[in-house]
Parts: C-alpha cells; sequence; structure tokens
C-alpha cells in the first residue's frame, strides 16, 4: 500500500460512513408492517407477565378482624442472592423443591430501589417430600419459623416476603407457614404487616392480604394523608401498587408505601 | 376502559406503521439478515404494546423503543451475527474497486459494509449504527445503549477506524460513493 493509499483512507470521513450505511440499510425489504401481528404478540407477553404473577397461590387463616398472621422477622434473614425459580414442573404439576416468586411492588425512595417479592412453598404430602423442601429451602436462605423437623411441613404451605434495597436483595421480612387446608378471606377481611423500608427507618411499607373480591384499599398513614390502592387492572404497569388477583390463589396481595416523613396507621379494605 | 384501550391500540398502531420503516433499516444494520431483523423489530415492538400507556405519552417514546432494540439485539443477535454475515474465506474483505455505475458493484459494496459491521464487536457496531445511522448525538446513543459517553465515543471511534481500515470501503468513498 503506498502512502497516497493511507491518505485516502484516512480521508474517509464520518459523513461518509453515514452515507455508506444509508446505501446498505437500503437493502432489507420492507414489506408492509405485521401491526396485529406485533399486537397479538403483544398482548401475549402481556398475558405472560401476568401468569408469572398469578404463580403465587397463598392462603392464610382469615376472618374479620383476625389478628396478624404474618411473622415479623424484621432485621432477619442474610440479605441473599436467590436464584429464580426456573424449572419444569413435576408430572402432577406439583413443586415442593422450589419456591414459586411473584414481585408484589417495586419503586425507587430517595434514590433506594426496592422491591418486594414472595417465594411461596407448596405443601409436602409426606415427610420424604418435606425433607426435600426443608433441605431446598435451606439453600434459599430461607427458615420456617417453629418448624424444628421436616415432618413439621407436612401439609403445610410457607411463604416467606423478601424486601430488597439496591443490590442487596433478599433479606426476609415476613414468614408464614401455615395448613394448607385454612380457609380463605372473605368479605372486608384484611391481614397487615407494616415494616420499614429501610432498616431504621419508620414503618412505611405495609404488606397484606385480602379477599379476592376487594376492589380497593386504603392505607392511612400517620400525617393523616392516605394512599389507594385498586385492583389490578388492564391499566397495570410494572411498579405500579395494585391489589393482585392471583389465578388459582385464594387470597389476594398488595403492597402500599408511606409518603416520606409519615409511618403507617391504619388499613381497610374500602370498596 | 374499553374506549380507551382501543384508542391507545389505534394509537399504537399508527406508531407502528410510521416506524416500520425505519425501525427495519437500523434492524438490518445491526443484524445484517432480512429476518433477523424483521424479527428483532417485531419483539422490540412487542415490548413497547406492553408498556405503551407509559411510552406513548412519553415526551421521546423513539427513545425508549431505540433502547428496548438495542437491549434486544444486545440479548438475541449478538451471537448470531457472525453465522450471517461472517466470510467464507478471508479474501471475503478485500474487494476489487469497480466502475461507478456498476449495479453489481453497488451490491458488492453493501455487502462489504455489512461484512464489516458483523467484523465489529456488538458494542461497536451499536454505536456505529446509532451515531451515524440514526444520527444521535453521543448522550442519545448512550441513553440508547444503557452506558456513559464516554463508552459511546469509544466504541464509535473503534468501529469507525475499523471500517476505515477495509480497502474496498475506502475506495469506494474516496472515489465519491455509488449512489
Amino acid at each position: 500500500m503506498t502512502s497516497a493509499d493511507r491518505e485516502r483512507k484516512h480521508d474517509m470521513t464520518q459523513t461518509d460512513i453515514a452515507l455508506l450505511l444509508a446505501d446498505a440499510a437500503d437493502e432489507v425489504e420492507i414489506g408492509i408492517a405485521p401491526v396485529q401481528a406485533v399486537i397479538r404478540g403483544g398482548r401475549r407477553r402481556r398475558a405472560r407477565r401476568w401468569a408469572v404473577a398469578g404463580a403465587t397461590a397463598l392462603v392464610l387463616a382469615g376472618s374479620t378482624g383476625a389478628t396478624v398472621a404474618l411473622t415479623g422477622l424484621h432485621g432477619g434473614g442474610d440479605g441473599g442472592t436467590v436464584t429464580p425459580a426456573t424449572r419444569s414442573p413435576a408430572p402432577d404439576g406439583r413443586q415442593v423443591e422450589l419456591p414459586q416468586r411473584t414481585e408484589l411492588a417495586k419503586g425507587t425512595d430517595r434514590g433506594t430501589r426496592w422491591r418486594v417479592v414472595v417465594d411461596v412453598w407448596e405443601a409436602p404430602r409426606n415427610e420424604a417430600e418435606a425433607r426435600v423442601q426443608l433441605d431446598a429451602m435451606h439453600t434459599f436462605k430461607e427458615a420456617p419459623a417453629d418448624v424444628r423437623r421436616a415432618a413439621d411441613l407436612v401439609g403445610k404451605e410457607s411463604y416467606f416476603v423478601k424486601r430488597g434495597l439496591d443490590d442487596d436483595f433478599g433479606q426476609v421480612v415476613l414468614q408464614n407457614t401455615r395448613p394448607a387446608t385454612d380457609a380463605a378471606l372473605s368479605g372486608r377481611d384484611i391481614q397487615t404487616e407494616a415494616i420499614p423500608l429501610r432498616p431504621a427507618d419508620p414503618q412505611r411499607l405495609v404488606i397484606g392480604q385480602v379477599a379476592v373480591t376487594a376492589r380497593q384499599v386504603t392505607c392511612t398513614w400517620q400525617n393523616g394523608t392516605t394512599s389507594v390502592v385498586r385492583v389490578l387492572s388492564e391499566e397495570y404497569e410494572p411498579g405500579d401498587m395494585v391489589i393482585r388477583p392471583l389465578p388459582g390463589s385464594s387470597d389476594n396481595w398488595f403492597v402500599c408505601l408511606a409518603p416520606k416523613g409519615t409511618a403507617y396507621k391504619s388499613v381497610e379494605v374500602t370498596e | 376502559m374499553g374506549d380507551r384501550n382501543t384508542a391507545r391500540d389505534e394509537e399504537f398502531q399508527s406508531f407502528v406503521v410510521g416506524r416500520w420503516p425505519r425501525l427495519m433499516r437500523t434492524a438490518f444494520l445491526l443484524t445484517g439478515e432480512q429476518h433477523a431483523a424483521e424479527d428483532l423489530v417485531q419483539s422490540t415492538l412487542e415490548q413497547v404494546y406492553v408498556a405503551w400507556r407509559r411510552v406513548g405519552s412519553a415526551d421521546d417514546p423513539e427513545a425508549y423503543v431505540r433502547r428496548v432494540m438495542i437491549n434486544a439485539h444486545a440479548r438475541k443477535h449478538r451471537r448470531r451475527l457472525k453465522e450471517f454475515l461472517a466470510p467464507k474465506d478471508d479474501s471475503g474483505l478485500v474487494h476489487e474497486v469497480p466502475d461507478t455505475g456498476d449495479s453489481i458493484a453497488q451490491a458488492d459494496d453493501r455487502r462489504a459494509l455489512l461484512t464489516a459491521l458483523a467484523q465489529l464487536p456488538a458494542r461497536q457496531r451499536e454505536a456505529v449504527v446509532l451515531r451515524y445511522w440514526e444520527d444521535l448525538t453521543e448522550t442519545q446513543a448512550a441513553e440508547a445503549m444503557g452506558c456513559s459517553v464516554g463508552t459511546v465515543k469509544s466504541n464509535a471511534a473503534k468501529g469507525i477506524a475499523k471500517l476505515r481500515a477495509i480497502p474496498g470501503l475506502a475506495e469506494t468513498v474516496t472515489q465519491g460513493g455509488r449512489k
């Protein structure tokens, strides 16, 4: 290559690159936009996303005026990372060795990203399944309260509510293990727990369950303001706080967050 | 709510029809292959549909679409690209300089550029396409690629330098192109 050749190559300007790219881009056949296929695909994606959210099937003992059934574990957990539950279902559709995970809510508060997820473990049918499940729970760094031996898990479903802050994901903040045969919530039943969003904060984060017929929950804060959470609809976007109707589940879940500077006072089903 | 959803779908349809040609060209430069480009655009728009309520009312829906497309490309097409465009032999990047106006030669030039693009690492290719085909600013390209402006500058500069090193392309340009 001569020096003149090298010089010419350096003369290849960025504008020339743009022209060449435009020329090359013309090689593609544009065709007609497959609008309906795109919309169908988009709807499928949205349905799949909701189906993932609907994979949780939690049941809490409930009746009007029931005491809180959640076991608070404030400050517990180790913040370990949990592998998402991806597996093939067993032939009978039961999976006792891995939890079903649902993201209940997420957001950003004063620059801190937060999220709340629930891991649900299906009730083992026998002691062998219970042993498998208990070992699996330990790998997920999830320890059921009041369970001294694997047999204690038989016939009981367990759930672990985890709160993630920034990259520190997975601190268990609430946990319960209860008989799978317990009745579902009904009417205006509501079971909630208020916890701090950050370890040293006031109790701003409210996590709860309501009957599947509940359309609206109102959280009242200590400063007199309220937050209204409505049932999941087509308007839902990731990050919205909603009551989630979960197909196949006995109860619905919701999360609401108090504004900065105040804390939880009360919560009720208002519609 | 049904009326609102219908209106939103109609708005989205208009968006798709209006943007499809441009998105196809961008996707073609990113993927180097017709069907891969169609898949990339369709996949991108499906994701946009899911978030359309928010995206459609945003000040700059194009920015969101670009971000989705670049992410999708990075995920799905990075490894496949070389399968489509890798030259069959070592001489694939070297082209004779044909006469101006020769349509076969022009097609060769396009193929040379697409092949050259395929030789670039994905991030360099994305930076070059966004900066010099989409004509984005460095800031806009950084937003689309989810990286810093400095990373865009670096990747675009390296990509351009490699394209400049391809004899066939340099000759094409110095002869004024073939358009």
